[in-house]
């Protein structure tokens, strides 16, 4: 119970946000003078947030979030994570799990969580202890020693949500993590997910194709234009948390996903 | 009864082929010429063995010699075309319509640069087995899954842990198919430039044998380099599966009925 009572305090101190973004515009050079990927994107994310990112395809939402992880940088503007500029990748600050196995298929389970340690070498010792706990945090105990071809798609993107926490950064950034999963499976880690985030207390940007989902997770959903990529709706979602699978039959959660789903369709 | 499994059935078969050799040349219907029997081969071999195994050693060596060629610039020279785009725009095309050149062609320049010692051999034979150690080195790399980078990237990885902690393994398992393709190619290339011209080896032996038609000593040879080239085969599986743990064994899982005649060698395609 006593986690619950941190999160309740975490909420209230949202005023710090953990990311800033002020007039990003990004143009990916051409032979004949370049694509408007992101036009003008002005955004804010409170600390401790879980929030997702919907829009049609193509709408430059993984571009947004390399640059939110400082694997690209914009053309204009400026982006803050945690009060400083990101210009390169900073695991410690950021970490960023990818759409389905990024996982290294030549390491096992464990060796996978702990490879962003062993890249600042940290004692072999102190890896597997962290690796474990990140092991047990997303209930894979005993799976330590497969291999990621062993495992199901399920299984592979727990490993990846513990290797994205493993380094503990406040902020994770998520680009489609479960859309190469079923719908039960997806159900399943999506609430797995909020579980996880819960006891870590993270700071969540999470891209997602499904509506549902976004509603789902969401504290706020952030609804981009199709290309060039621009933020055209914010919406709260005031839903009460624990969240449970209920919910998705009730009037407000139907609500919201019809809202969501106009905005979408006006912008493609 | 059940079926027996294909393992079984390929070691019926071997049996069978040795339990015909031995058989066919004693009903008379092929002469002696054509195929002595088995008994007589290893008669042959037994009392010779001493020239045999001083010339499986001067093969031996040479093989050696041309593999660590082969492999060595193979993975280098695939590695700096693989990994750079300007080499791999010039020079890739290149080297792949090489590969379709009979090489053996080039033979007679070897043996004049080199004499007709092992050297030629081991020139001839390295630049034999170099094209698919070289190709498929630059294919692994070429064709690694960007998402692997990218993840590494995200994770804090420089470029020299990108390329030792990602590029490399990743692309061990097509520079291994690579260098099993050429090790075979260079046994091929050891063995026919002994055949062509030369003083020493086993393919001399078997060359030397016919023109005198002494053919259970013919035979005698071509038993030897068979036994090479198993033994051969067999280490290199046994290293590969070892060295690829992940991926023998989710080639294992997909595809555990068809081993059988997957896991045959064929590298006869000289």
């Amino acid at each position: 119970m006593q986690h619950l009572a941190n999160v309740t305090e975490l909420r209230a101190r949202v005023d710090e946000p953990a990311i800033k973004v002020d007039g990003l515009s990004h143009v990916y050079a051409g032979a004949d003078g370049g694509v408007a990927a992101l036009l003008d994107i002005t955004l804010a994310v409170g600390k401790g947030r879980f929030v997702v990112i919907v829009g049609p395809s193509g709408c430059g939402k993984t571009s947004l979030l390399m640059m939110l992880a400082g694997l690209r940088q914009p053309s204009q503007g400026t982006i803050s994570c945690l009060g400083r500029p990101i210009p390169k990748p900073d695991p410690q600050r950021v970490g960023v799990i990818f759409q389905e196995a990024s996982l290294f298929p030549w390491l096992s389970t464990l060796d996978n969580i702990e490879f962003p340690l062993s890249l600042r070498g940290v004692a072999r010792a102190e890896r597997r202890r962290r690796s474990e706990a990140m092991l047990r945090l997303v209930g894979l105990e005993g799976f330590g020693e497969r291999y990621p071809h062993e495992l199901s798609g399920g299984m592979k993107q727990r490993v990846s949500i513990a290797r994205g926490l493993v380094q503990d950064p406040p902020l994770l950034l998520m680009d489609e993590p479960f859309a190469a999963l079923d719908e039960q499976t997806r159900m399943t880690m999506g609430h797995e997910l909020l579980r996880i985030w819960s006891t870590t207390q993270k700071t969540v940007v999470f891209i997602t194709h499904s509506l549902t989902e976004a509603v789902y997770l969401a504290d706020e959903v952030l609804v981009m234009s199709a290309r060039p990529g621009r933020i055209i709706d914010h919406i709260q979602v005031t839903l009460p948390r624990p969240r449970s699978y209920e919910m998705m039959a009730t009037e407000a959660f139907g609500q919201l996903r019809e809202r969501i789903w106009q905005q979408i369709r006006k912008a493609a | 009864m059940s079926r027996p499994t294909p393992a079984t059935v390929r070691w019926l078969l071997l049996g069978l082929l040795i339990i015909l050799w031995e058989v066919v040349p004693l009903t008379g219907v092929l002469p002696e010429l054509f195929l002595p029997a088995l008994s007589k081969t290893l008669a042959v071999l037994y009392s010779d063995r001493e020239i045999y195994f001083a010339a499986l050693l001067v093969t031996l060596y040479e093989v050696a010699c041309s593999m660590l060629i082969a492999c060595g610039l193979g993975i280098l020279v695939g590695a700096l075309v693989g990994g750079t785009a300007l080499l791999r725009n010039l020079l890739l095309p290149v080297f792949s319509s090489l590969y379709a050149v009979p090489i053996v062609i080039l033979y007679p320049i070897f043996t004049a640069w080199f004499g007709v010692g092992s050297s030629s051999k081991i020139a001839f034979a390295g630049v034999y087995g170099f094209f698919p150690v070289m190709l498929s080195t630059a294919a692994g790399i070429r064709t690694i899954d960007p998402q692997f980078l990218l993840a590494a990237r995200s994770m804090g990885a420089n470029l020299v842990q990108q390329i030792t902690r990602v590029i490399i393994p990743a692309s061990v398992p097509t520079v291994f198919a690579g260098l099993r393709l050429g090790g075979a190619l260079t046994i091929i290339g050891v063995v026919v430039s002994e055949m062509l011209t030369a003083s020493a080896g086993i393919g001399y032996l078997v060359t030397l044998n016919r023109t005198i038609l002494d053919s259970p000593r013919v035979f005698a040879g071509i038993l030897a380099i068979l036994v090479l080239s198993i033994a051969y085969y067999m280490l290199a599986r046994a290293l590969e599966t070892r060295m690829v743990v992940w991926q023998s064994a989710g080639r294992q899982q997909r595809s555990a009925s068809g081993v059988g005649t997957a896991g045959m060698p064929a590298p006869a395609a000289a």
